[in-house]
């Protein structure tokens, strides 16, 4: 196949997971403001989308490389051909829409370092997978994630419940549009980075670009306005899930949790330690759940959620395999591979309509709602 | 290798600095409710020191990246 097809296909492949995972992802900031009715559906999506593009724009550093050190690449390792990238693609892209139609918040990264690694152990054989690095940077962090994320998200409702009275606590409301602004910039920063880091590499490896040099700002931009343009098209399932399905969340809560997420991810982003920020989001919204008193976490749904994490690397790593062994037939099989991945999403956004979920039915609670005042007994 | 200390180091800082704008902003709440003149103004002051967190936060997620385009 003539290098530039295949490269515009990488491209066009690695925009459409951007969308995806902007889509995916609008519910880590967005949930708890939405379902406390702090900021109308949306209104949040809107500032959402805003801040990821400016936050696309922020970032300077693109991962050097694809996989962050799953897959030994390099001089030493596997060379990775654009090919297995385009089928690590599709296995992402495949299983963040599944995810999102069972309306399951599963992290964007995981499914695409699930997607690259089915792709290269069919391409270039086990050997090449970093099992190390697994353990290290995926496994152990998604099980701490959410363990630390809860814990603060926990202490810190405890505090906000302590100190506030009843009547004070939809005050928390105008506090919500800011920490969520936060979520949203620090994704932007961190998640439109990786398909710069895509695009980047496939035009090295194809020969279109310098060994060594950063992204072309029409790369730059294009990521900036697909990850934009998929956090304003809402994710509605994710975010009724995040927002409703685990826990009922009030103000405080939702401030509480929202501190409790913006904290984790900067923390970690910046001390070394990285975090997945929709493992976190996940995390504060059942901390806080079990944080306030009288309050129910919907385990049923946590533990779904859960499922959803223990099965994405491998999932989109079959579907990523598939697409691999597909595409070593050639031409026809890259021709194949598309068309599939095409017939996939086709079908997946005509299931969805079977059900459809968007800003309108999506339930928000009117002004006040939260704040009742305690009805006196009546003497007799 | 897991880094322990990283992780360790990740925990507490999310703790405290979440514990911290969250009692700021809560009594910032708790004391503009209230009669008495001296409430209003402690309430301020907590609020306003609640955002000076959001913008350390903001400073952390963008103040490298803006060093590194005005030195360019």
């Amino acid at each position: 196949m003539d290098p530039l097809i295949l490269v515009a296909l990488v491209i066009a492949l690695a925009l459409f997971f951007d969308f995806t995972n902007g889509f995916h992802d609008t519910a880590n900031a967005m949930a708890t403001p939405i379902a406390t009715g702090a900021l109308k559906p949306k209104v949040a999506v809107a500032i959402a989308a805003v801040l990821n593009l400016v936050g696309a724009f922020l970032s300077t550093e693109v991962a050097k490389t694809i996989s962050g050190g799953l897959i030994k690449e390099g001089d030493d390792g596997v060379q990775i051909t654009p090919v297995l990238i385009l089928a690590g693609l599709i296995g992402a892209i495949v299983w963040n829409l599944v995810t999102w139609l069972l309306g399951l918040p599963s992290s964007s990264s995981h499914a695409l370092f699930g997607g690259l690694i089915g792709a290269t152990i069919v391409g270039a054989g086990l050997a090449a997978i970093d099992g190390s690095v697994l353990v290290s940077k995926i496994l152990i962090p998604a099980v701490l994630a959410p363990l630390t994320a809860g814990v603060v998200s926990f202490l810190a409702t405890k505090i906000a419940f302590a100190i506030t009275r009843k009547r004070e606590r939809d005050g928390f409301k105008k506090g919500q549009i800011f920490t969520s602004s936060l979520v949203s910039l620090a994704h932007g920063t961190n998640d439109a980075q990786k398909t710069m880091g895509v695009i980047t590499l496939t035009l090295i490896a194809a020969g279109f670009q310098e060994p060594g040099s950063g992204p072309e700002f029409w790369v730059i931009t294009s990521c900036a306005i697909a990850i934009a343009a998929g956090t304003y098209s809402g994710g509605w399932r994710i975010i009724r899930t995040m927002g409703r399905g685990i826990t009922e969340v009030e103000p405080a809560q939702g401030f509480a949790a929202e501190a409790a997420t913006t904290a984790t991810i900067l923390a970690s982003s910046h001390l070394g330690f990285a975090l997945s920020t929709t493992q976190v989001a996940s995390g504060s919204v059942i901390g806080t759940g079990i944080g306030r008193k009288g309050a129910s976490v919907r385990w049923r749904t946590a533990g779904r959620i859960g499922l959803g994490w223990l099965i994405t690397i491998p999932a989109a790593g079959a579907v990523g395999a598939l697409a691999a062994f597909i595409a070593s037939f050639g031409t026809w099989g890259i021709i194949i591979d598309v068309a599939l991945a095409v017939t996939a999403i086709t079908g997946i956004f005509l299931w969805s309509r079977r059900s459809q979920v968007d800003h309108r039915n999506l339930h928000q609670p009117e002004p006040g709602v939260f704040v009742r005042p305690k009805r006196r007994k009546a003497r007799r | 290798m897991i880094e322990w200390g990283s992780f360790v180091a990740v925990f507490l800082a999310s703790l405290v600095s979440a514990c911290v704008a969250v009692t700021l902003f809560s009594l910032g709440l708790r004391l503009a409710d209230g009669a008495a003149r001296w409430r209003r103004p402690v309430s301020v002051l907590m609020f306003a020191l609640c955002g000076l967190a959001v913008l350390f936060g903001l400073y952390v997620i963008v103040g490298d990246h803006l060093i590194t385009i005005f030195t360019r």
